[in-house]
């Protein structure tokens, strides 16, 4: 697969078609990825295709605004850029997507929290409940030629049974369960920085006059910023996971956009990023939408 | 001074202190790392290998704390300081790392600007450390010149040996709460330790030389090409030892000082509109300059200890030692 990526990217930067292509590279510890941006035939050795490469890619996409990309991308990544396209954020004529089949990406993180050195990795959590190894959008499907892990055979499984599990528990218990979680919250904006969806050049946790999400003691601040991201990613999230990922302290940020998005799904029948040519969830209505709120 | 104590005698003792002192320390959450909290039984106290995610710094410097608010009194408008706490700490577990930080720390917040939190934070406490026992791979102290042994801004530093800890007591501080304690270590310990000593610098893997002036690359493209995978999170400036920007923020009466961070979008977002670093070119260059250029000129050290936090957890593996170690010549020596 790697050699095929390789000379898929040769090839568009050699015709001219793109003028880069955003993909991973291996990072200094030989073992994990790092995102890289390839602009010439030379460099396209570089590119490397395995189970470390995790990131989210369509973040870099506005470093280049109205240039012509190549972008290597797995299915879930794909589910972002159909969300961006369809929030007018990105152009599907401005991006070439280099779909590749993915088997699977890993949890470092899990393997170093407990002191394991990396060579003994699972498969990460929200890649268990995936649906497809191909992307629903591609310009050419980079396909995995040996015999495929089995990373999806939970995905028949019921993929809110952790958030069931959540809800069932009472006032007292999610509070305090919420309250040790966000008491570690340490306002690194990494779960903001590495999430495809938050694109706003000046977030409302960085405004000043007033400061909606107070630093200043006490861990309400932290709730709210947790809890407004949830909100301004309600019906667009596609649980790529990497908030989870990056949050430097563990706090489990799939659980509440899993909440968010299961009872979307449950009440409105909408999933993001799923249908391409899809309008936001948010930004318009059908006649069918459940009333039963208003009396 | 040293001493050997077997590990159950060390917690004896460290109970012993919770009446007089907060004992913070490292403790083990599960499934999500250690992290420093003030520990109110000594059975949470982790001192194995594994390294808190944190550094202790927020205990010296913290991350938001109300600096003074403002009111009136009698009838008059009053700026008044906030009131330092006064209860002595015990901060155990630090390692070699991080207790160089608070001395890079130290020539900032206490020479000649003198702050009245830091200095009350680092007077109230009694530093105890822990060397390392199995350096990662992403740590490089020994080419920040530290080591994992290093006793640098400890007042005690705990070695992990067979059945308990050897104890090596360098201050007034450390002597007044740990010489009652444990006995003279016997030879095949004192052996045990300088094997110790000896081979820890050794697991370091990471070695590189840092430029001696970075100015002459200052316009290069390097910076454009390295920065490419930069998030503009905090992660890597929350988590480091040794940075320690802030800004003031407004709330209320009160006025706080709260950590920043160069890789943030909008941390040199002046009032007029204009950004003097608008992109994360200009923002990763700044880190590194800062770190390894403009702080070195002015106290004598890279603003750097190795601890390796930043590629640990950098959400996309960044690696500033790489970095760094590659700068291109031109950089002089």
């Amino acid at each position: 697969m790697i050699e095929e990526l390789r000379n898929k990217a040769r090839e568009l930067l050699k015709t001219k078609q793109v003028e880069a292509v955003i993909g991973y590279q291996r990072a200094s510890d030989g073992l994990s990825a790092i995102p890289c941006v390839i602009r010439s035939e030379e460099e396209a050795g570089r590119l490397i295709w395995d189970a470390a490469c995790v990131y989210n890619l369509c973040g870099y996409l506005k470093d280049f605004r109205a240039k012509k990309l190549g972008i290597v991308a797995k299915a879930c990544d794909v589910r972002a850029m159909i969300v961006l396209i369809s929030e007018n954020q990105l152009n599907r004529d401005d991006v070439f997507i280099i779909g590749m089949e993915c088997c699977g990406v890993v949890d470092e993180k899990r393997a170093r929290v407990s002191g394991r050195d990396g060579s003994d990795i699972s498969s990460a959590d929200k890649c268990k409940s995936c649906a497809s190894c191909v992307p629903l959008a591609y310009d050419c499907l980079i396909k995995e030629k040996r015999e495929k892990a089995k990373v999806s055979e939970d995905a028949d499984k019921d993929k809110y049974e952790p958030v069931r599990k959540l809800e069932a528990k009472s006032l007292s218990e999610k509070s305090k369960s919420w309250k040790d979680e966000f008491k570690r919250c340490i306002r690194c904006y990494a779960c903001r920085q590495v999430c495809p969806m938050c694109y706003c050049p000046r977030c409302v946790a960085d405004q000043f006059m007033p400061v909606w999400f107070s630093k200043a003691g006490g861990i309400e601040g932290n709730f709210s910023w947790n809890v407004a991201r949830a909100m301004h990613l309600a019906g667009r999230c596609i649980d790529c996971g990497e908030c989870e990922r990056a949050c430097p302290v563990g706090i489990p940020l799939r659980d509440i956009n899993r909440k968010i998005e299961k009872d979307i799904k449950e009440l409105f029948g909408y999933e993001a990023g799923m249908k391409t040519d899809a309008k936001p969830f948010l930004a318009c209505f059908d006649k069918n939408d459940p009333e039963d709120f208003i009396k | 001074m040293t001493k050997f104590i077997k590990k159950e005698d060390l917690y004896k003792l460290l109970n012993s202190f919770l009446k007089d002192f907060e004992i913070i320390g490292p403790k083990q959450i599960a499934n999500k790392g250690i992290f420093y909290e003030p520990l109110e039984s000594i059975e949470d106290l982790y001192l194995g290998e594994l390294f808190a995610i944190e550094p202790a710094k927020k205990f010296f410097l913290e991350s938001s704390e109300c600096l003074f608010h403002s009111g009136f009194l009698d009838g008059k408008a009053t700026v008044q300081d906030a009131p330092l706490p006064d209860k002595r700490r015990i901060i155990i577990g630090l390692r070699p790392c991080e207790a160089k930080g608070l001395i890079l720390l130290d020539k900032v917040f206490d020479s000649e600007y003198k702050d009245r939190s830091y200095i009350n934070n680092r007077e109230k406490s009694v530093i105890v450390g822990l060397a390392c026992a199995k350096p990662d791979k992403s740590c490089f102290c020994t080419s920040m010149d530290g080591s994992p042994t290093g006793s640098r801004g400890m007042d005690v530093l705990l070695f992990a040996v067979e059945d308990g800890f050897i104890v090596e007591i360098y201050s007034d501080k450390g002597k007044e709460a740990f010489s009652s304690l444990g006995k003279e270590p016997d030879e095949h310990q004192n052996k045990t330790l300088s094997a110790y000593k000896q081979k820890r610098s050794e697991l370091i893997g990471k070695n590189f030389k840092v430029p001696g002036d970075l100015s002459p690359i200052f316009e290069s493209d390097y910076w454009d090409k390295v920065s490419f995978p930069c998030l503009s999170c905090g992660v890597c400036t929350y988590l480091c030892p040794t940075c320690h920007c802030f800004e003031l923020v407004d709330e209320g009466r009160k006025m706080y000082r709260c950590n920043d961070g160069c890789a943030f979008s909008n941390f040199t977002l002046e009032a007029s509109g204009w950004n003097p670093r608008p992109t994360k070119k200009e923002r990763y260059r700044q880190r590194v300059f800062h770190k390894f250029d403009y702080f070195k000129k002015i106290f004598g050290e890279n603003l750097c200890v190795g601890c390796g936090r930043c590629i640990r957890h950098c959400p996309v593996k960044m690696d500033i030692s790489e970095i760094v170690s590659n700068a291109p010549s031109g950089a002089g020596k």
